[in-house]
């Protein structure tokens, strides 16, 4: 009943202009959704600090990552709530040993980065191994997806306007005109796809979401 | 075992060790090339660079660490734009893991500018010329309520000062006071941008995106809906070469840090490298066929 009277509010809030409707609406988004969310943020916390410490108590495969897992969250956030984010605006936490900082964004500058950015650079080299061993022109459906990617690749970079002159508005009209009319094709089917599964929510067809069986 | 079968089976260490040359050797000793900027990077520049005076713009630093050396160039480059040409700013993110790249990206400008300022009026001061709002959630509250009035979506600034008392907070109100929002992403967070804020108020939207999600967006970029686009580094090269012009048009005599045009030449490098691999996988495939045929 809570998710079938929310639900229908939520859709019909967008076009009625009424001030009793709009007052409740920003209501809803500015203070109900933001208590919900916070609560999200507290079982979030609580549930990875729970998978952890069972995986330290069951002695599971790679435990004592969370050892590690559970420190890095305790010390971020302690210097995230009290550290202050640098110099120019330190918080009650002193965040620096001699010429040694560890304020957030110099954790952020000096861990964080340096780590996402590397594992995401390894895609590079996967990709060039897939693209080598797997990207074949078996058939003319390949054919052309191995000719597109070739004009792409090349209408990418800078080169490939020294190369052809034309080649990069080529590859513009790829992506302008092909591209679209195929996504707009695939994008009225999720649109359709999507209504269809939130009327089935929220008229209580479809039970899944609430962790039971469909 | 024949030459073809042999280069078919290569040992995939000497792949990766050839595309950690190809990219490391232009990083290292970069060949110069200028970027000639794309119809949707020029549109982006072209209305940032016209839009009314009295309106801000506002950069949402949606991107994560992981992807920030193909996205953290449009940023620098939008900041060195509209500071140059004195646009009020307005920063904020929608992902958490975003807050960390915003402070870096206003500062590293800020610090650039203030380096040759000689008067206030030249210098980027917080709270007067910028702001950076940070981050807060849920996404619909803030694309709404922005809308409506933005100190009560973000009632603190990232520095923890009330936004109420920040001056520029008195000209900028809500999107009424804003020229264009540019979400930068890898995600589909800029369609949601789109969904709540140009849709229901009218807001005109920019795009920075990767490259390989930049196709995802060209329905959006077709209908009007996005102003405009950097998709990848390229976007982001074509962009900071747009800014160089335009620091020369305005005599800004100092040289611009352009890591987007910098690993271009990587880039280029890579994607040659890739093709070729393509190429030499196909020989070898078709003709250890015919052979086996």
């Amino acid at each position: 009943m809570i998710v079938l009277v929310l639900g229908i509010f939520g859709a019909v809030a967008f076009v009625i202009p009424h001030p009793i409707v709009k007052s409740i609406d920003e209501t809803m988004r500015n203070d109900v959704l933001r208590i919900i969310t916070a609560f999200s943020l507290v079982l979030g916390v609580g549930s990875i600090i729970q998978h952890h410490l069972i995986k330290i108590r069951r002695k599971a495969e790679h435990w004592p990552f969370s050892y590690i897992a559970l420190i890095s969250l305790a010390v971020s956030a302690a210097i995230g709530l009290f550290g202050g984010i640098d110099p120019a605006s330190p918080g009650i936490l002193p965040t620096h040993i001699g010429g040694f900082s560890f304020h957030m964004q110099a954790l952020y500058d000096n861990i964080m980065i340096p780590l996402a950015s590397t594992m995401f650079a390894l895609l590079a080299f996967f990709m060039a191994s897939a693209a080598y061993r797997a990207f074949r022109a078996r058939n003319l459906e390949a054919t052309l997806l191995l000719i597109a990617a070739f004009i792409l690749m090349l209408g990418a970079v800078p080169l490939g306007r020294m190369l052809i002159r034309p080649l990069p508005d080529f590859a513009e009209w790829i992506l302008t005109v092909p591209n679209t009319a195929a996504k707009r094709g695939i994008m009225f089917g999720i649109g359709l796809g999507s209504i269809a599964t939130s009327l089935k929510i929220i008229l209580g067809i479809e039970r899944g979401w609430l962790g039971g069986g469909g | 075992m024949g030459f073809w079968n042999k280069l078919l089976k290569i040992d995939r260490r000497w792949i990766y060790t050839i595309i950690w040359l190809v990219v490391m050797i232009p990083l290292l000793f970069p060949f110069k090339i200028k970027p000639m900027a794309m119809p949707p990077v020029t549109r982006l520049f072209n209305y940032i660079d016209t839009m009314p005076e009295d309106k801000a713009l506002v950069i949402s630093v949606d991107y994560t660490p992981d992807i920030q050396p193909e996205l953290h160039p449009m940023c620098i480059a939008l900041l060195h734009h509209a500071f140059a040409t004195k646009r009020k700013v307005g920063l904020l993110t929608l992902q958490v893991m975003g807050l960390g790249l915003g402070e870096a990206a206003i500062r590293q400008v800020t610090e650039e500018f203030n380096a040759h300022a000689t008067t206030h009026e030249d210098s980027i001061i917080n709270g007067e010329d910028y702001v950076y709002w940070g981050w807060t959630t849920p996404i619909i509250t803030i694309l709404l309520g922005m809308g409506e009035r933005i100190t009560n979506v973000y009632p603190v600034d990232y520095y923890g000062h009330r936004t109420e008392s920040l001056p520029i907070m008195k000209h900028l109100k809500n999107y009424d006071d804003i020229g264009i929002v540019v979400s930068i992403a890898g995600s589909s967070i800029p369609i949601s941008w789109v969904n709540f804020a140009n849709t229901q108020f009218g807001v005109p939207i920019g795009c920075g995106a990767t490259a390989v999600s930049a196709a995802d967006y060209y329905p959006y970029l077709n209908s009007g809906q996005f102003t405009g686009m950097m998709a990848g580094m390229k976007g982001a090269a074509e962009y900071e070469q747009l800014v160089a012009d335009k620091f020369d048009e305005l005599g800004i005599k100092w040289e611009l840090r352009r890591k987007g045009t910098e690993a271009m030449s990587s880039q280029t490098a890579a994607h040659i490298a890739i093709m070729i691999f393509i190429i030499i996988g196909n020989i070898a495939y078709f003709v250890t066929r015919r052979r086996k045929k």
